[in-house]
């Protein structure tokens, strides 16, 4: 038997996984937006006499080992990670919603079984290694990175928003709007689109943080972005023979990417309990 | 045997079932009637400790010399599906799709306690009770190869695996269709040893019980024999309720309650039915205690 | 695809001949096809303009899928369907305007045939804003025809009890000013003491609007007080047809003796 637990625990509940997940992503964003206009030191200033200065004086978390600000860098890294994690996610949106979408309205049909395996040989496609090939053939670089990883990211779109289209498929007011005399395409956008639309943000969420990660990787690889635009992967790549010396150069980095993995995943948590419409049904209720 | 005396069920601060008392003998079938939101599901599963989260009871209600409400979960635990058991309106997700229907029946046994080898020997016996025909071949299947009405006589043969003193049934039928209803009904009005019968069905009630309580905004209006509430309902409520169930020929207009069911919470003060009575006058602001021998009603204006 | 109107009586509005439609489970093995199931079995009706008829069965009867064919929300393995003398079977979307315009549906549950995410204004506009007629003051009008207040229409299905989300149902269907209405158990998922409410609503407008009324139901006496002509469906086929109080005062087939019989009542309290 199924246990309906009480609104107000989930309420409680999504409202301290929301809040801290939106917190860190506002953190993120708005370091972000700041470093346009401000940051301590210009961050590709190399200064051979501040080598791997100390923090303090001006310089909250120190310099690198060509003298760069490290607070400067990740300001205008969280830059990088945000901007790779919005194209990213809106290409794997952008191709994989309308795909999945089409295979979850006509689910008996040809169409329906080809966008799924091409779905499923995309999906059984390392990420990484396509970055890796793309960055081989097509030069390393921010946008290599990025439409790799947004490529990779297509089949987990395309997924939800099938299994979420077929959810909404079967509902009667779907059969209503027919009877009603929409067509296929006004049933998809007025209908399917608003309904499966709380289950797409809440991937949205959950692929940006993957899309941070792999950026992160594939410039600690050397096949992110290129330098001299800061990346908290390549922080991390360029405090490797440091590590035991100066363990700060790597701690930074690999902290600010632990918090913006870690926020954008609390947000999508929270976002999936927020915008669960039986939850909302209760509250609306109440 | 069953004493319920003052149960009140709270989710935040809203009763959601108000001072509900009645009384079940040895043998005793009982309706409780209610619509959507009247609190007669949640009268039922604070009987069986399996209120949802964050709701809870108080008052007391005793089985023989057991009490049900306000002890701690583990004590009851021990009398769910051995003195009192219920069958729900849904078989499907009653039964679990993994296991087989003979283990499901020995399953209920052996946890209270009954050797494995007995507990396999009646679980047969009892699906034979239920008029399930080949009861071997019943055993071997899962449920999702049973029909709805097997799956419910099943369901009812789990109820009944140790003898409980009471069997609640919550909605039992309204999944099914009217021809397995009806046999589903006499079977279980022929086994159950004390009945606590659920429903939003007024002659369904009046075909299985004796004795009816009619519930609304989570206290019961009304309650007596069946034939008497029936035929001479005296609250309001009642009264409407009879007279819409009875569909009439075509061409006549069907006697209507006014207004909707208000949502949990959102009944008046006062009497609950206030709101959508005909016969209100500012005297229902002030509660009705529900009073009479035998025939109870709560209604300051009663039908005669 | 051309019509024979010419050869039916020239009031019947609905006419289904020797429907059958035919379901593929999903296959269970890779070498075998899913087993088939015969929803419909050479089912005939006709509906005469300005009629009531319902249609009774249990799960399984096939009433349902009848009713999808008859709203051309499924196709027939073989069969015809004619509407108002034009064939509605195997037309694409885009040719069964007239159909859509003229035919509209109230489905069992108004809690699921009511789009969660969409406002009453839109709800009850949709069919209107669909087939590209103008929607003009026509809310408030439907809106008042059912007897909910106009602030209704700026709020949200689930800001409604049962009973109100059928009338709103039932002010959408009728926007398009259809002739005929078809109700699919408008009333088996409401409250007693709501469904006379809307049983009432509906009769009167059926009466006021000359609607022909096709009403899906499990129960016989909720359709002998709604209707005038029954049929009784049982595994995909009519097993009796005809005058609702005819085939209640003397049912011919065993089955319907059947469901009658098991119908429970609460005759003999007076």
């Amino acid at each position: 038997m199924s246990r309906r637990t009480s609104a107000k625990a989930n309420r409680g509940r999504m409202n301290a996984g929301l809040l801290a997940g939106g917190a860190l992503v506002a953190l993120v964003v708005l370091t972000a937006l700041v470093s346009f206009f401000w940051t301590p030191h210009d961050p590709t200033l190399v200064d051979a006499a501040g080598k791997l200065r100390e923090p303090g004086g001006g310089y909250l978390l120190g310099a690198d080992k060509f003298g760069r600000d490290t607070f400067s860098q990740l300001m205008v890294g969280a830059r990088t990670t945000l901007y790779v994690g919005v194209v990213a996610v809106g290409i794997a949106a952008a191709l994989g919603v309308p795909l999945g979408m089409a295979a979850g309205m006509t689910p008996r049909g040809w169409l329906s079984e080809l966008i799924m395996r091409v779905n499923d040989l995309v999906f059984a496609f390392p990420a990484l290694l396509l970055a890796v090939m793309l960055g081989a053939v097509y030069g390393a670089g921010t946008l290599t990175a990025m439409i790799a990883i947004g490529v990779a990211t297509v089949p987990a779109f395309a997924r939800v928003a099938r299994a979420a289209t077929l959810q909404v498929m079967v509902t009667d007011y779907i059969l209503a709007a027919r009877a009603a005399g929409r067509r296929r395409g006004a049933i998809a956008l007025r209908h399917v689109l608003p309904n499966i639309g709380s289950m797409l943000i809440v991937q949205a969420s959950v692929s940006f943080a993957i899309a941070i990660l792999a950026e992160a990787a594939l410039s600690f690889l050397g096949f992110g972005t290129r330098p001299p635009t800061p990346s908290w992967g390549r922080m991390l790549q360029e405090s490797q023979e440091l590590l035991f010396s100066t363990p700060r150069l790597a701690l930074w980095p690999g902290i600010a990417i632990a918090l913006a993995v870690l926020g954008f995943n609390l947000l999508g948590d929270g976002l999936r309990d927020f915008l669960d419409p039986k939850l909302r049904r209760i509250r609306a209720e109440r | 045997m069953l004493s319920v005396e003052g149960l009140t069920v709270r989710a935040d601060a809203t009763d959601l079932v108000h001072d509900v008392s009645f009384a079940i003998a040895p043998g005793e079938r009982v309706g409780l009637i209610g619509e959507s939101g009247s609190g007669k599901s949640l009268t039922a599963l604070s009987l069986m400790g399996l209120l949802p989260e964050g709701v809870t009871a108080a008052g007391r209600a005793r089985l023989g010399e057991r009490d049900l409400v306000g002890v701690p979960e583990s004590r009851i635990k021990g009398l769910r599906g051995d003195e009192l058991s219920m069958v729900f309106q849904e078989p499907m997700t009653a039964l679990n799709p993994l296991m087989r229907i003979g283990a499901q029946v020995t399953e209920v046994m052996t946890l209270h306690g009954r050797s494995r080898q007995e507990a396999r020997a009646r679980s047969a016996e009892l699906l034979e009770r239920v008029r399930l025909p080949e009861p071997a071949q019943i055993a071997r299947a899962y449920p999702h190869q049973l029909s709805g009405g097997q799956r419910q006589r099943v369901m009812l043969a789990i109820a009944l695996a140790n003898e409980p003193r009471l069997l609640i049934c919550d909605e039992p039928t309204t999944a099914l269709d009217v021809t397995v209803q009806k046999q589903m009904l006499e079977l279980i009005a022929e086994v159950a040893p004390a009945l606590l019968f659920i429903t939003h069905d007024l002659a369904v009630v009046a075909s299985v019980c004796e004795r009816v309580l009619v519930m609304y905004g989570g206290r019961v209006v009304e309650s007596g024999p069946i034939r008497e509430v029936f035929t001479r309902p005296r609250h309001r409520y009642t009264q409407g309720l009879l007279a819409a169930s009875k569909l009439t020929p075509r061409g006549t207009r069907l006697p209507v309650i006014e207004g909707g069911v208000p949502a949990a919470g959102r009944f008046p003060g006062g009497c609950v039915f206030r709101n959508r009575c005909p016969h209100a006058t500012p005297e229902c602001e002030t509660p009705p205690a529900l009073t009479g021998d035998g025939h109870a009603f709560a209604c300051w204006h009663p039908a005669d | 695809m051309p019509s024979h109107a010419g050869t039916q009586p020239t009031d019947a509005l609905i006419t289904a001949e020797r429907l059958n439609r035919v379901y593929h489970r999903p296959r269970t093995s890779l070498t075998r096809p899913g087993a088939a199931v015969h929803a419909l079995r050479d089912v005939s009706l006709t509906v005469r303009r300005g009629e009531r008829h319902g249609i009774v069965g249990e799960s399984g009867s096939g009433k349902s899928t009848l009713l999808r064919l008859l709203c051309a929300l499924d196709q027939p393995t073989s069969g015809s369907i004619r509407f108002d003398g034009q064939e509605i079977t195997g037309r694409p979307e885009r040719r069964l305007r007239f159909l859509r315009e003229n035919l509209q549906i109230v489905f069992q549950d108004p809690m699921s045939s009511l789009d969660p995410r969409m406002r009453v204004r839109d709800l009850v506009a949709e069919p209107l804003t669909a087939l590209g007629l103008p929607v003009g003051d026509r809310v408030a009008e439907l809106l008042d025809a059912v007897g909910l207040p106009a602030e209704a229409a700026g709020r949200y299905p689930h800001q409604f009890s049962g009973g109100q989300r059928q009338r709103i149902a039932i002010a959408r269907a009728l926007a398009p000013r259809p002739k005929v209405l078809v109700a699919d158990e408008p009333v088996s998922a409401l409250d007693v003491s709501v469904r006379g409410q809307i049983l009432n609503l509906l009769a009167d407008l059926v009466d006021e609007l000359g609607l022909t009324l096709v009403f899906v139901s499990h129960d016989l006496s909720v359709v002998r007080h709604v209707c005038e002509t029954v049929s009784v469906m049982r595994q995909g086929e009519i097993v009796e047809g005809g005058l609702v109080d005819d085939v209640w005062a003397e049912p011919a087939h065993p089955y319907t003796r059947e469901l009658l019989a098991a119908v429970p009542t609460l005759e003999g309290f007076a």
